[in-house]
């Protein structure tokens, strides 16, 4: 048998091991899944049971018969309920102006305030008495962060009542680690429980909902048209990258070109401006040919082979052949004609 | 197994149905499902791919630069008919002109297809896998699968110096003089003995055979015969070099042997014995006594490597083998420094027992750089190339001065060279 294709047992034997991989990651994935899922929501998020996480309070307005609605996006009815924004600095100051709750409770805003409301400044969170009538009953509380002036204003300025609206420094007094100390519960109840209605909202960051996506304006048909297209694309990418056996690959030679040195060389002389070495070789390569046309010996003196050539000036002769280097490399291409000149005098 | 255009066509198809019948998942999967029972029922019913069996035939060996065809049996011992696409696949130096073949072999039937092969390159050309792509009767998808069917083509050397060999021959035959030579001289050893005939020298009579017999004998002579030559191919660093020529840039080590078989060729006519090694830092290749297509075959698959040139090893190498006086003739490049570092120190032990002929290739660029005028980097181009110039001289020189011959030769001048110096010793009898 000759067949090379893998066999059922040597897919198996090749594709186990990755297998195996896939499978253990896809297992430890889903454990730390199922082991973080209660840990869900942020800060002051309703159904978050963390230390920053109000669940509790949520909890005791239920049990007060108060209704908890949650929502991340703009509520539409707010006439009769009290309406909590946790984040009101991520909603448009107008946006915030054109809600018309029962009651309005905003967290630390800085950007719209109702009329007679200004920051004063910021304090840690930390527990303060209260300093004014209406909250007297709740004695001390966890408050602190912004402070404003203007209105009833309690704990330092970081409790402020105008009207139907209450101003909240910070929401420490609400989550679930500072809940049950010193008369917090009993601030957020009072703020909170006012009415038998409570919309909790936590604007995200992009508020959603407001436009319907390209895709829901699409009509089915087209719609499942284009996922079967991908479809038909993935099967003709595999018609298309399925090869008929493998790539045949094979060892290459050394070739180089032979002459590459000597330019490599010749390379370094220009760059390092190396004329006198230049010039000394198309010299001496020159005078070896020189004498040898005239044929004397190979070491004979400078004197004796300018007296030898009589179509020039003996100073012009030594001059050429063993003079000074030249001064740039004009110069030595004069040097290489002129010597090129000589030569063919003297062959000739 | 394999899809084929037609499994994409009809998911194409189902575009339309499930965009104007069934805008739905269900419409979707329907169309899916669709496509994989056509698959199903293709790969069901294709030939079986792996109970092929194959035979190769033809050619092993081939001239670089012609062509030869290698033919692969399919014998399908199936139930069922293969009909589909069969791949001949082989490394790309191997210069084949088409490898995809359609086939259609019956049940208990075979077919043969026949490849073209021009390699590009010397050396082992080895046939890598068939693949065959088995269509199953609707055409949607195929079974694939591939089969080892080893078989190997050695591309060899061209050989171009060839044509030069029958002039060579000629003077070789007026050297040899395919008649005995009364005349005794430089390269002749002794014939035999034979009767006198009239215009025979006078002075090529045997006194003391004639003494022995009845008649008058007379010594004959023929040219030295049975002689030894170790031919030294180095196939290191600068054998990879392409040196410019004619036959439009070859590796030195592609001439080298160019000239090492037109150099085997006429010394193998001429009764000498020929012995091959080829060496970098070891020995790479070697016959010794070898036939012309001995030696064309043990060159074939020598490449070039990047190492430096072993010349002690090589000295040492030559000198285990060749008991006999040879001549030994070294295909090198005339690098100034390896030489006078490796082979000058070993000269002497070599030199004492054997006749050294080094052959080298002269790169015609260089020699064009050395002419180079005009502007500045052309004339820094000629110094260089000047100063390989001069070092080769030099090394020549030196190599003179110890008594080895040197060939030099561009590319196409080196065969011819190297073989008339060989005559030329030859009939000097300096063998």
């Amino acid at each position: 048998m000759t067949a090379t294709s893998p066999d059922a047992r040597r897919i198996w034997s090749v594709a186990k091991g990755p297998t195996l991989v896939a499978l253990v990651i896809l297992a430890s994935s889903l454990i730390v899944a199922l082991l973080s899922a209660p840990g869900e929501g942020g800060e002051l998020d309703p159904r978050s049971a963390t230390e920053q996480g109000t669940r509790a309070l949520a909890k005791l307005l239920e049990r007060q018969g108060v209704t908890v609605e949650f929502t991340e996006t703009t509520p539409s009815t707010v006439d009769d309920a009290t309406l909590l924004v946790t984040r009101p600095d991520l909603l448009a100051p107008e946006h915030l102006a054109a809600l018309r709750p029962a009651d309005l409770v905003l967290v630390a805003p800085t950007q719209w305030l109702p009329p007679g409301a200004q920051v004063a400044g910021g304090s840690d969170v930390q527990d303060q008495q209260p300093g004014c009538a209406w909250a007297a009953r709740f004695g001390e509380a966890t408050t602190g962060g912004v402070e404003y002036t203007g209105g009833d204003s309690c704990y330092g300025g970081s409790v402020v009542r105008l009207g139907s609206v209450t101003l909240l420094g910070t929401g420490a007094p609400m989550m679930n680690k500072s809940l049950a100390d010193k008369g917090n519960a009993a601030l957020a109840m009072t703020v909170l429980g006012r009415h038998q209605k409570l919309v909790w909202y936590s604007p995200a960051v992009a508020d959603p909902g407001q436009q319907r996506s390209l895709i829901a304006l699409l009509p089915d048909g087209w719609k499942f048209g284009l996922l079967q297209l991908i479809v038909a694309i993935v099967l003709l990418g595999l018609w298309r990258a399925r090869r008929l056996g493998p790539v045949v690959a094979e060892p290459l030679p050394v070739v180089v070109r032979a002459a590459e040195t000597v330019e490599g060389r010749a390379r370094l002389y220009r760059r390092s401006r190396a004329r006198g070495h230049a010039a000394a070789l198309l010299r001496q390569a020159s005078r070896d040919r020189i004498v040898a046309a005239l044929g004397l010996p190979v070491d004979a003196p400078p004197a004796a082979v300018a007296d030898e050539i009589t179509t020039r000036s003996r100073d012009e002769v030594l001059a050429l052949l063993y003079g000074p280097e030249p001064g740039d490399d004009r110069a030595l291409v004069r040097l290489a004609d002129d010597l090129d000149a000589l030569e063919n005098e003297v062959c000739s | 197994m394999a899809l084929t255009g037609r499994a994409g066509l009809l998911a194409l198809l189902g575009v339309v149905f499930v965009g104007v019948a069934m805008p739905s998942w269900t419409g979707i999967l329907l169309v899916l499902l669709v496509v994989l029972v056509c698959v199903g029922i293709d790969l069901a019913l294709a030939g079986r791919v792996r109970s092929l069996t194959f035979t190769r035939s033809g050619a092993t060996q081939v001239r670089l630069g012609e062509t030869v065809s290698v033919s692969l049996t399919v014998r399908n011992p199936g139930r069922r008919r293969v009909r589909g696409v069969l791949r001949d696949a082989w490394p790309p130096s191997a210069g084949v002109v088409s490898d995809r073949f359609s086939v259609d072999v019956p049940a208990g039937a075979s077919r043969t297809v026949s490849v073209e092969l021009q390699p590009v390159r010397r050396g082992d050309r080895i046939a890598s896998r068939v693949t065959v792509r088995s269509l199953g009767p609707l055409g949607v998808a195929a079974r694939q699968g591939s089969h080892a069917v080893p078989w190997t083509v050695r591309a060899l050397p061209p050989f171009h110096s060839r044509k030069h060999l029958p002039p060579l021959l000629e003077r070789l035959r007026e050297l040899d003089g395919r008649r005995a030579s009364l005349v005794r001289g430089q390269g002749t050893e002794f014939d035999s003995l034979r009767e006198y005939v009239i215009g025979d020298d006078v002075r090529s009579i045997d006194w003391r055979a004639t003494a022995r017999t009845t008649d008058v004998m007379v010594r004959t002579w023929r040219p030295e015969r049975d002689r030894q030559v170790v031919i030294v191919l180095d196939t290191a660093r600068t054998a990879a070099g392409r040196v410019a020529g004619e036959l439009g840039g070859l590796p030195r080590l592609d001439t080298a042997m160019d000239a090492a078989l037109l150099l085997s060729a006429l010394a193998i006519h001429a009764g000498d014995r020929v012995d091959l090694i080829a060496y970098s830092r070891q020995v790479r290749a070697s016959v010794s006594r070898a036939s012309l297509p001995e030696l064309v075959s043990a060159m074939a698959p020598l490449d070039a490597e990047l190492v430096e040139f072993d010349a002690r090893g090589m000295v040492a190498e030559v000198l285990r083998r060749a008991r006999q006086r040879s001549l030994v003739v070294l295909l090198t490049g005339l690098d100034p420094a390896a030489l006078e570092e490796g082979l000058v120190p070993m000269l002497p032990a070599l030199a004492s027992r054997h006749r050294l002929l080094v052959a080298s290739v002269t790169d015609p660029a260089v020699t064009t750089m050395a002419r180079g005028r005009g502007d500045a980097a052309e004339v820094y181009g000629a110094a260089a190339a000047e100063r390989t110039l001069a070092e080769r001289r030099h090394a020549k020189a030196l190599l003179t001065r110890l008594g080895v011959d040197v060939v030099d030769a561009v590319p196409a001048e080196l065969p011819p060279s190297l073989a008339d110096r060989y005559l030329a010793l030859k009939a000097q009898g300096k063998l």
